[in-house]
């Protein structure tokens, strides 16, 4: 074991004496302080300003005056998504799909106002994030720092030194990767630090301590392959050549071609084409706008029915808040089924993307982590998911008031003079219907569960690579 | 001169590593284009099939109306920009911003900031276009190409004998280099050019993006030049240039990005919305003349029909539809005015980073740039207007309603 330590102590030592590593080194630890400041910064900012506007969007809601029942349907409601404690470290997709969304009746609207539509594009990657810093450049400065370790004692003569002094390759080996592992720790600080940050907003112990763990074996990946290509490869500007090219490949080129690839093999219609096919169909539902209309016959018949009455007019109830509760449901269950096959082809396309992690540990730590922060594509779906539920329960507690508190020929006749639009009000009372919406991200345990499977590949990868370490480092020979 | 370069070529051919990273810059452009070309025709055939059920929804929804109001309240209209003849090289915004909309003749403001775009996930980790593969990509593959053609030869002990014997080390240096280069630039540039024949961009715009590949090319031998003559081993050159590109591709981007936005506030999107919004609702329990009276200041020619009798009328509704537009239209201006700003800021800046530079130009040629987005979006304004201006004479008269009229109705046409 003292050993071990001893030759950790000594690639230190070599390190502390290089230019270059610790150039490096320096760079990528200020990059990462000040990344990581801009990003908390941005992110607690954007927090606070989104439960802010929720409230503020709720009152707004509760103070509107006295009015006709489905004019609030169309006043409607905003719903927004604050971003998880974690969007410190992993913003994710939110950028790209806007966090705030228009409630309204017989429609659904999408999200909107990305940051991205407004960006200052400067191409690439621009968007420099904590975990981009960690799955891109940590890797690179542990190629710099490693890629000649082993393979130096090759090219100096000590290897056959120590070979001859009885040490074998494999204790060699562990020596190295005792001081890879040292960095490795001492990198992981900031991540921790932030994650403790979140862990005190009240994220929960075990999404911390799975993301932490998570980047911790990502980046021991990343040692092991160094550590490989330095007892396989004879000379140091080939290992270093070849470990760029495998960083290149996995880091920027895999990711980008997967994208390519599910886009190319599951084709997800966007939100207008699919509304064009659905609004072929909406028309045979009828509009919930005129009673009139003769898709509600049968509707009619069965409630007057029921009532046991002759004519709408003696109804006990406003037929036309019956129709207009009616046909949003309908439509509801069609504009939803709709929503739900575009959602799950979307999902099939990240899904299909997450098995590139196969391929490339950047793609499987990159979606592991977006799962354990909350900032998935899954994530959005369930909030496009809940701001409907929110947005069909308001609209039909509406309609019901509509149904229950306005009498029919009150509001056949609204349009009259200035009297009858005012009778046919209600009360604002009614406007209390509206469920308060706070967005939360999902328990850990199911976040847990959507990263599994990635986190599984990268598991896979991190054995992988340490039995090829161990392999070499059993057959180096001089 | 000639002699020497078929004879770097003749070594070229037997260096393995060259010809690898050679071999891998010929099949990643390969890759970029065929995805380019795919995309882009799945775009068009997307716009083709909405155009077909846009106009089939339209007519049905069209039918059986008494009132030129309802008529337009029912009645939809797709506008999209479709990728231009080069967008198979750069896909750029259209990732991001959404390009296809369907709007009618209500407030516009709540209808165009609608965002019909694909898959959070593409637009987050980016697409591998040609722009991308020539911005970032490729000067990496150059840099591993030149960085040892130095350091190789000390490491064989050769360097000092060939020196001496070349004469000049110029002529020793370059034209190896130059072939690399060359090779490099043609292996990139030849599944470019297929793609751009097969698609029809025009010559003039194959030109300008061949001579930015090459331009590209020629700073990145310029910056490995300068390094590679530093007499170290050749792995620190190799670092001090993956730092050099670090810098240039990822960081300097990353840091005007952030620095160009914060400079730039753009106005909160939900605001415009919001502001919109409530003043659309407020009209219903306002007198009418308060509707009526911003209205006709933009419209006086409709002054005489706007006095509104009852409580409803189509005309007074759709007036506080552009009311609701025209008190937001401040707080658009505004956003509209900081996306200008932060891309002109931007263009500038990216001066400072090659990869940005080409990335940027790139957009510009394919017109997938911010600014073209932008253009889309001023054609969906100005469609709207035609719209309004189409329908405010029959309705505001209130001319008898004849469906035959709505054959004139103003038809969408993309922005060229």
């Amino acid at each position: 074991m003292s050993r071990t330590i001893r030759i950790a102590h000594e690639e230190w030592r070599l390190w502390s004496r290089s230019k270059v590593v610790i150039a490096a080194a320096l760079i990528v630890a200020v990059l990462l302080a000040g990344t990581s400041f801009l990003t908390i910064q941005r992110i607690s900012a954007e927090q606070a300003q989104r439960a802010d506007q929720q409230i503020a969007a709720e009152k707004t809601f509760f103070t509107q005056p006295d009015r006709h029942p489905h004019r609030m349907v169309h006043y409607g409601h905003y719903a927004f998504r604050p971003p998880p404690p974690l969007a410190m470290f992993e913003p994710g997709v939110d950028a790209v799909t806007g966090q705030s969304i228009f409630l309204e009746g017989h429609r659904q609207n999408t999200a909107m106002f990305a940051d991205t539509k407004a960006a200052a594009d400067m191409g690439g990657f621009a968007a420099l994030t904590p975990a981009s810093l960690y799955q891109l450049l940590l890797p690179l400065l542990l190629i710099v720092l490693g890629h000649a370790m082993f393979l130096r004692e090759r090219e100096s003569g000590t290897l056959a030194v120590m070979l001859a002094q009885g040490q074998t390759g494999v204790k060699l080996a562990l020596g190295k990767a005792t001081a890879l592992l040292s960095v490795i720790i001492i990198f992981m600080l900031p991540l921790v630090l932030v994650a403790a940050y979140a862990l005190s907003l009240g994220e929960s112990a075990l999404a911390v301590i799975t993301l932490v763990g998570g980047y911790f074996i990502y980046l021991c990946v990343w040692g092991a392959i160094v550590l490989a290509a330095s007892i396989l490869l004879r000379q140091r500007a080939v290992s270093l050549g070849v470990l760029i090219f495998v960083w290149l490949f996995a880091a920027l080129l895999v990711p980008r071609l997967a994208i390519n690839f599910s886009g190319a093999v599951i084709d997800a219609p966007g939100k207008i084409e699919s509304d064009l096919i659905m609004l072929a169909e909406q028309r045979e539902l009828g509009d919930g706008h005129n009673a009139a209309d003769p898709a509600f016959q049968q509707l009619q018949a069965e409630v007057l029915e029921q009532y046991g009455v002759e004519t709408i007019e003696d109804l006990p109830i406003n037929w036309r808040g019956v129709v207009a509760s009616y046909s949003e449901a309908e439509l509801t269950d069609l504009l939803n089924s709709y929503a739900e096959q575009r959602m799950e082809l979307e999902a099939r396309q990240s899904r299909l993307f997450g098995l590139f992690g196969l391929a490339s540990p950047t793609i499987a730590i990159s979606t592991s982590s977006r799962a354990l922060a909350g900032t998935d594509l899954a994530t959005h779906h369930r909030f496009l998911r809940e701001s409907e539920a929110l947005r069909f329960d308001f609209v039909q507690a509406l309609n019901q008031a509509h149904a229950e508190q306005l009498g029919y020929t009150a509001d056949i006749n609204r349009n009259v003079d200035a009297a009858s639009s005012q009778r046919a009000r209600i009360n604002a009372a009614s406007w209390q219907v509206l469920d308060e919406f706070r967005f939360a991200p999902d328990p850990a345990s199911v976040r847990l569960d959507r990263a599994v499977l990635t986190l599984g590949i990268l598991f896979a990868w991190l054995l992988l690579m340490v039995g090829i370490v161990l392999v070499s480092a059993r057959q180096v020979r001089l | 001169m000639l002699a020497s370069l078929a004879r770097e070529l003749r070594f070229l051919g037997k260096d393995r590593g060259a010809v690898g990273w050679l071999a891998l810059a010929l099949a990643l452009s390969i890759i970029a284009v065929s995805f380019g070309v795919v995309e882009v025709r799945e775009q068009r055939a997307t716009i083709a099939s909405l155009l077909k059920e846009d106009a089939a929804d339209r007519a049905s929804a069209l039918e059986g109306h008494a009132e030129w109001g309802s008529a337009a309240y029912y009645a939809f209209h797709l506008t999209y920009a479709p990728p231009s003849e080069f967008a198979f090289a750069a896909m750029g915004q259209r990732d991001s911003v959404p390009w296809k909309h369907r709007v009618r003749m209500l407030a516009l403001e709540g209808q165009i900031h609608e965002a019909d775009t694909r898959n959070a996930d593409f637009g987050m980790v980016g697409r591998f276009d040609y722009a991308f593969l020539v911005a970032s990509i490729a000067p990496l593959l150059l840099i591993l190409l030149l960085y040892d053609l130095r350091a190789s030869e000390r490491t064989a002990n050769r360097h000092e004998l060939l020196v001496a014997t070349a004469g000049a080390p110029r002529r020793l240096w370059f034209p190896r280099a130059l072939v690399r280069v060359a090779t490099l630039a043609l292996l990139l540039l030849a599944p470019l050019w297929v793609a751009a024949i097969i698609e029809g961009a025009s010559f003039g715009v194959l030109t300008q993006a061949s001579g930015l590949v090459v331009a590209a090319l020629l700073v990145w031998w310029a910056i490995t030049e300068l390094i590679s003559r530093i007499k170290a081993p050749s792995s620190i050159l190799l670092t001090a240039l993956i730092g050099i590109w670090l810098a240039l591709a990822i960081v300097v981007p990353a840091l005007s990005k952030s620095s160009i936005e914060l400079a730039n506030p753009v106005p909160d999107g939900g605001e415009i919305l919001l502001l919109q919004r409530e003043t659309v609702n407020d009209a219903w329990d306002l007198p009418k003349e308060a509707t009526m009276e911003p209205f006709v200041a933009q419209h006086p020619e409709l002054a005489e029909y706007s006095r509104i009798e009852g409580a409803w009328a189509w005309k007074w509704y759709y007036a506080f539809q552009q009311v609701g537009d025209q008190t937001a239209a401040p707080l658009v201006a505004q956003y509209r005015a900081a996306r200008i700003a932060r891309d002109d800021q931007a263009g500038l800046v990216a001066l400072l980073s090659p990869a940005s530079f080409v990335e940027r130009a790139f957009e510009r040629l394919a017109r997938t740039d911010a600014l073209s987005l932008i253009t889309y979006e001023d054609s969906v304004r100005n469609f709207h207007g035609d719209l309004r201006a189409f329908y405010y004479p029959l309705m505001f008269p209130e001319a008898p309603y004849d469906e035959a009229l709505l054959n004139d109705l103003p038809a969408y046409v993309p922005p060229s």
